[in-house]
């Protein structure tokens, strides 16, 4: 009988133009608020893909949309997802596919386990496929692809923060003939490419000297891991990266496979394997150093006597159960004064950049009222942090931001747990010397 | 030993239960029904297949008709109703009627068994004009269809394309008096959806309820199955009213997860009617003096801990005579009454021995 298309009748639960957030009921006036049509279609095509199956199980109790990160700043989430498709909405080509972070924390409480973290990746492939990719992640996915990282810098370019830094490091590629190393350390793009991942990636490498750990790196021949290009649907990109990098983990004999990178330890450790077939020893940096912790402790000397919170990333947390490792080493710094944050551990609020979060700030702006890692900051201001301590290169960059963007410069510092290490140790870029 | 017979009234799911354990237990049970045959409403109403296991509905009933039928200690009448009684238990004097006319026998217990009736849509004062639309059915018409495997839309004889349940169809509802949750009718419901989308691959099948009331393993061995195996659709709202656009009928409410009002073409509407006592429970309850309890069926005396013992001693009940009762329930309780009519007249025994 309704010869209208679903997408005219749809109504705006959330709305924010220019920045300003004009959600509310009024908005539906505009468009007729009847459901004229339970039009199934895309619900069939998202249950028909492998991986899509479990978005069809939803029976609405909503615990997911408590602990969604999104639905804080707006309304979204998988219940909400559900429902839309059940009313005929096109989630292959609309900005519902997009919001998601997938940090997990509506897998872990969904009692009939409908798996985001399989359904995004799969519905995203199908969109990825069909060139129905925002702007800014196509600009990324392209980087990526053409450069190995999703900056779209040069390979040569990942070591030139080494430049001028008089701390060794064994850069593997530039061997003749490379002897095996105890560590190979991952470094990741945001700790080679970006400024303030920079000042980590010295720090890291103060850390690694001091404690005399042998480890090199993969150098110009290291490419961007590709977990997150999984995540939005670049399968084939993806499996791309894992063969090349997982390549250069064979070319370089070592025992331990060490990473700055949550994402990078998600990939090496749940999903190269199946496109490798080969298992890796891999650590996150902060389990490896957590190992060395008394050998530490008689190195960091120097008080860092400040207020710590410490942000879970969600692919460390969450993903893959580590909530010891970062608060060990915290913990191990004299001085600090550690405290948590109410949303913590497995229950950890998202910094926004996973899931491709991290190059959809234009898109997610444009639906919530304000960004997570803003929520995320406020909430370190409330529990009275003077420094929010990160163990993810997605996250020095994010919360900087958001400090400024809230009105909180100089109330709160965003730095990575290694950094406040090498501050310990008596050095560092971004806290200056003894 | 006098042993004394024990009269079973109603030849349904807990009739047959009970009539089975009182001749295991080596006492006399005599089943009456009205009906030519024994199965009671799960025959009667030509259901399907039972819920929640699926099996056809007379391959189950008649697994448990044959435990009575050749069984030396069941007498079984048919085509009889229970019209008098007299005295007290355990000694009764209790009047039979059939088509050759009237007889007494003397029995020392009593199990009432005569179940349920389907709501009456038409009576009902929500607006779905079951006696109005050809294509707004109910659980039993849709059972009906099942059984003979061909489901179609009553007004073209044509496979439907969408198809909805509505819950609670005279259940929960002050306004008709049925203050009661039915119980069975959110499986039965999800039971027949799953048959649906099984006979018709390509019909949506749509379920518009209050709560899904799917206690035990009912959850994910019918609902669970139904939305995840055959993909029905679950819409938390019920319709409101029914109203007829050209040759569809179209349901009108609320899609309250939504908070949206909805209204949407159906080719089959399917009410989910609820469970009343039946005429022969009211009957019995005149007969045998059995008070009822708030709702109108047959009060038992020790709530949630004796449900099968009457006010009237000897005298016990089972099944959906005592209230809105699945498979599992008349079973348990039939057994249940046979093991104390039993005890009953045992006990009655020894005391003249």
């Amino acid at each position: 009988m309704a010869d209208h298309k679903y997408e005219k009748w749809i109504e705006k639960d959330n709305v924010v133009i220019d920045g300003i957030d004009v959600s509310g009921e009024w908005n539906r006036m505009y468009e007729p608020r009847e459901i004229m049509e339970y039009d199934l279609t895309y619900m069939d095509k998202v249950t028909e893909l492998d991986g899509g199956e479990s978005m069809g199980w939803c029976y609405q109790c909503a615990q997911c949309i408590g602990v969604c990160p999104i639905d804080n700043v707006g309304s979204y989430g998988p219940r909400k997802i559900f429902r839309k498709l059940q009313t005929g909405l096109n989630l292959f080509e609309d900005k519902d596919l997009w919001l998601c972070t997938t940090c997990t924390n509506c897998v872990r409480v969904c009692p009939k386990e409908v798996d985001m973290i399989k359904i995004m990746p799969a519905v995203r492939e199908q969109a990825v496929l069909n060139g129905h990719v925002p702007d800014e992640l196509q600009d990324m996915l392209q980087n990526v692809a053409e450069y190995g990282n999703p900056m779209g810098e040069s390979a040569r370019k990942r070591v030139k923060w080494m430049k001028k830094f008089e701390e060794p490091v064994r850069d593997l590629s530039k061997e003749d003939n490379p002897q095996p190393v105890d560590v190979l350390w991952y470094v990741s793009d945001y700790f080679s490419y970006h400024n303030r991942g920079n000042d980590a990636a010295k720090a890291m490498v103060r850390v690694f000297n001091r404690l005399g750990i042998d480890y090199g790196i993969l150098g110009k021949e290291e490419k961007c891991d590709g977990d997150s290009q999984r995540l939005v649907g670049e399968t084939g990109l993806f499996e791309e990266l894992a063969e090349h990098n997982g390549a250069q983990f064979e070319k370089y004999e070592h025992n331990n496979l060490v990473v700055s990178d949550p994402h990078a330890y998600n990939a090496f450790k749940n999903f190269y394997p199946k496109v490798t077939k080969k298992e890796y020893n891999v650590q996150h940096y902060t389990q490896f150093l957590s190992e060395h912790v008394d050998a530490l402790q008689s190195l960091m000397k120097r008080p860092y006597p400040k207020k710590v919170t410490f942000h879970d990333p969600c692919y460390l947390g969450r993903h893959n159960g580590e909530y010891n490792a970062p608060r060990t080493l915290l913990n191990a710094i004299p001085g600090i004064e550690f405290m948590e944050m109410y949303r913590c551990k497995e229950q950890g609020y998202c910094c926004g950049g996973g899931g491709g979060g991290m190059w959809l700030d234009g898109l997610v702006a444009d639906h919530t009222s304000e960004r997570l890692s803003e929520n995320r900051v406020k909430e370190a201001i409330e529990v009275g942090a003077e420094v929010l301590a990160v163990c993810c290169p997605y996250e020095v960059s994010r919360f900087e931001d958001a400090v400024k963007s809230t009105n909180n410069d100089g109330k709160l510092q965003v730095l990575d747990i290694i950094e406040i290490m090498d501050y310990s140790m008596g050095n560092s870029d971004v806290l200056g010397d003894a | 030993m006098p042993n004394l017979p024990i009269l079973v009234i109603g030849g349904g799911p807990a009739g047959l239960e009970a009539a089975r354990g009182i001749a295991d237990l080596g006492y006399n049970a005599i089943l009456v029904d009205k009906a030519e045959f024994l199965g009671g409403t799960p025959i009667s109403a030509d259901y399907a297949a039972i819920t929640p296991d699926m099996r056809n509905t007379e391959e189950a009933m008649n697994e448990m008709i044959e435990k009575v039928t050749d069984n030396p200690l069941v007498d079984i009448r048919l085509n009889t109703i229970v019209t008098a009684s007299e005295g007290e238990a355990p000694n009764l004097n209790v009047t039979l009627k059939n088509g050759k006319g009237d007889e007494t026998i003397n029995v020392g217990s009593i199990v009432v068994a005569t179940g349920f009736q389907h709501f009456d849509p038409g009576k009902e004062t929500q607006m779905y004009g079951y006696y109005e639309y050809d294509d707004v059915i109910t659980l039993v018409d849709a059972e009906r269809m099942l059984k003979a495997g061909d489901f179609v839309r009553p007004s073209t004889g044509e496979k439907p394309k969408q198809v909805c349940f509505i819950q609670c169809v005279g259940s929960r509802d002050r306004q008709i008096g049925n203050f009661w949750c039915s119980k069975v009718c959110c499986g039965i419901a999800t039971k027949e959806a799953i048959e649906i989308r099984h006979l018709l691959p390509d019909c949506r099948v749509f379920v518009f309820y209050i709560d899904m009331r799917m206690y035990g393993f009912w959850e994910d061995e019918l609902y669970w199955k139904a939305q995840e195996e055959y993909k029905v659709n679950f819409i938390r709202g019920i319709v409101t009213e029914i109203t007829q656009r050209g040759d569809t009928v179209v349901v009108k409410g609320e899609d309250t997860t939504m908070g949206r009002p909805m209204e949407v073409p159906m080719d089959v509407v399917i009410l989910s009617v609820g469970m009343e006592p039946s005429e022969g429970t009211k009957e019995m309850s005149k007969i045998f003096d059995i008070p009822l309890e708030s709702h109108g069926f047959i009060e038992t005396i020790g709530g949630a801990l004796n449900t099968v013992e009457t006010q009237v001693p000897g005298v016990f009940a089972a099944g959906a005579t005592t209230g809105p009762a699945d498979l599992e329930d008349s079973i348990s309780t039939g057994g249940s009454a046979a093991m104390k009519s039993c005890a009953f007249v045992r006990k009655a025994d020894l005391k003249l021995a």
